[in-house]
């Protein structure tokens, strides 16, 4: 999970590897806030999958790609 | 997966520690922070690990990720709340500006042509909106080898 300058970078570095889903690095930001963004909460309780699938949902970060286990 | 009350209370404390210590305890330090025994420790973590609330390294007696928190040298460095920290990915250090609920400062470099890569957080926001976050191995496959992923 790494940040690229550009597409060209993305392709380059991914060479004949099948390539996975690029972002923008604000959409990751707003991942990380929603899916990270409670973890030092003295409340804090595991998020079910059901949970967090929705933080992708909401994202757009939808499609097999997205499906959690 | 469930986690029992008093693996929460575990979980809560280890994070409580790693954020204070700016690094992962030790099964010693958090017995002495929670009153169990090291071996209690031990035992919880690796209930914690199977449930994917933290990750243990290979030996299984210390804390590799405290996600969003590496234990270990990463190459992805964060600088909030007045510390540098290691992520795990360029996730996870997103994640501990968000974690921390402090704005930041990533590190990192882009893995194809290697040239630095700096970004500040502020208020959840990049400065750098132009950056693109690759992903390489499917969500169904992201605990086949946390690690890896």
């Amino acid at each position: 999970m790494n940040l690229f300058r550009s597409e060209e970078h993305v392709q380059r570095w991914l060479g004949e590897r099948a390539p996975g889903a690029t972002v923008p690095v604000t959409v990751l930001s707003a991942l990380a806030h929603f899916w990270w963004g409670d973890r030092l909460d003295p409340s804090w309780r595991p998020h079910s999958r059901e949970q967090n699938q929705a933080i992708l949902d909401r994202l757009g970060l939808v499609g097999d790609f997205w499906e959690l286990a | 997966m469930d986690v029992l009350p008093v693996d929460l209370d575990l979980r809560n404390a280890t994070y409580r520690l790693f954020v204070g210590l700016g690094r992962a305890p030790t099964a010693a330090e958090a017995a002495d922070a929670t009153g169990a025994t090291v071996g209690g420790v031990l035992d919880g973590w690796v209930r914690l690990h199977d449930a994917h609330a933290l990750v243990l390294d290979a030996s299984g007696t210390e804390i590799r990720m405290a996600n969003p928190f590496s234990s270990v040298p990463t190459a992805f460095r964060v600088n909030a709340d007045g510390r540098w920290w290691y992520a795990n990915c360029a996730w996870d250090a997103f994640g501990i500006c968000a974690a921390l609920h402090v704005d930041g400062a990533i590190e990192t470099r882009c893995p194809d042509c290697m040239r630095p890569l700096s970004i500040r957080v502020t208020d959840q926001q990049p400065d750098v909106g132009r950056l693109l976050f690759h992903c390489l191995v499917p969500a169904r496959q992201w605990w086949d080898d946390i690690v890896f992923t």
